[in-house]
């Protein structure tokens, strides 16, 4: 019997599954609300660099935008794995598909994560 | 204009033609894999008609999905580079972030909402389907509701987005 093996990847199917799940629930509020409060209760010409500074001296922002910025990146990682599963039939080219995906996933999370941790340090790093 | 704002632009454009792509990408395997005549306007129009059963309007649901999720992921990468300059300096970003405000962007973020609302109660249909296996019928009605508060929430939201451009 032929069987029809997807590329063996670092995360098994079934943990993208649920992954691609929780975080559709977390960003259900989490993106929506991101979007209301710079868009909606706030004018987005509003939304400059001291209501940024302003909202990430509060620890329930600053919670609030690292859950946003991993969950979407992982809800985006699994949904455009399966996304590559259904277009890409070659498996060489799944596989290398997919391994860029993952560089350019992480990078981001990188970057983000580092641009939050640089003015984390501006607002906090002077010390008491 | 300054030069960020420009690369912005730059950015801005090539989603919108990576996204197009996708489109095209999405629409051309529909129509070979899953079969079916050539979507017209008039089919479009039908695809929402009773009983509830019919599978068509689903089967769009799901290419929306796809291609509004990818459109909100380009964009989630054009936000990280473009927020990640507030790192650089101050006045940077708030150069940058003009360009938020103006009127093609605002109408930009009206189409934002749509895709984000949409594809968040579709995900959030797609998952409590999946649990509680409610089945086609009550599945398709679920998603016309979902299409009609997504409709209603963007008119909404719009109305609040665009506001600054009428007065």
């Amino acid at each position: 019997m032929k069987t029809n093996t997807p590329v063996r990847s670092f995360i098994s199917r079934e943990l993208s599954y649920i992954a691609l799940r929780t975080t559709g629930l977390l960003l259900a509020v989490l993106a929506l609300g991101h979007f209301m409060i710079t868009h909606i209760t706030n004018d987005v010409a509003e939304t400059d660099s001291s209501f940024v500074i302003s909202r990430w001296s509060s620890t329930l922002w600053v919670v609030w935008d690292v859950l946003l910025l991993t969950s979407a990146l992982i809800h985006a990682f699994a949904g455009l794995a399966v996304i590559v599963h259904d277009y890409s039939k070659n498996p060489e080219s799944r596989a290398r598909k997919l391994r860029l995906l993952s560089i350019l996933v992480m990078l981001l999370l990188v970057i983000g994560l580092m641009v939050m941790a640089v003015s984390l340090f501006r607002i906090y790093g002077t010390g008491a | 204009m300054t030069s960020v704002q420009i690369g912005f632009l730059v950015l801005l454009s090539i989603s919108f033609i990576v996204i197009l792509g996708f489109i095209h990408k999405v629409w051309k395997v529909a129509l070979l894999v899953d079969g079916g005549p050539k979507p017209s306007i008039s089919r479009l129009t039908k695809l929402g008609r009773l009983p509830a059963d019919r599978v068509e309007i689903s089967r769009w649901a799901a290419y929306f999905h796809r291609i509004s999720g990818v459109g909100i992921f380009i964009f989630l990468v054009l936000h990280i580079i473009d927020v990640s300059t507030i790192a650089f300096s101050r006045s940077l970003y708030d150069n940058l972030h003009q360009i938020y405000s103006t009127w093609p962007m605002r109408l930009f973020e009206c189409g934002l909402l749509f895709a984000l609302v949409f594809h968040a109660l579709n995900g959030l249909r797609l998952t409590f389907v999946d649990i509680f296996d409610v089945g086609i019928r009550k599945s398709n009605i679920a998603l016309r509701i979902l299409l009609i508060i997504s409709i209603v929430t963007t008119l909404g939201g719009s109305l609040i987005i665009l506001q600054p451009v009428f007065n």
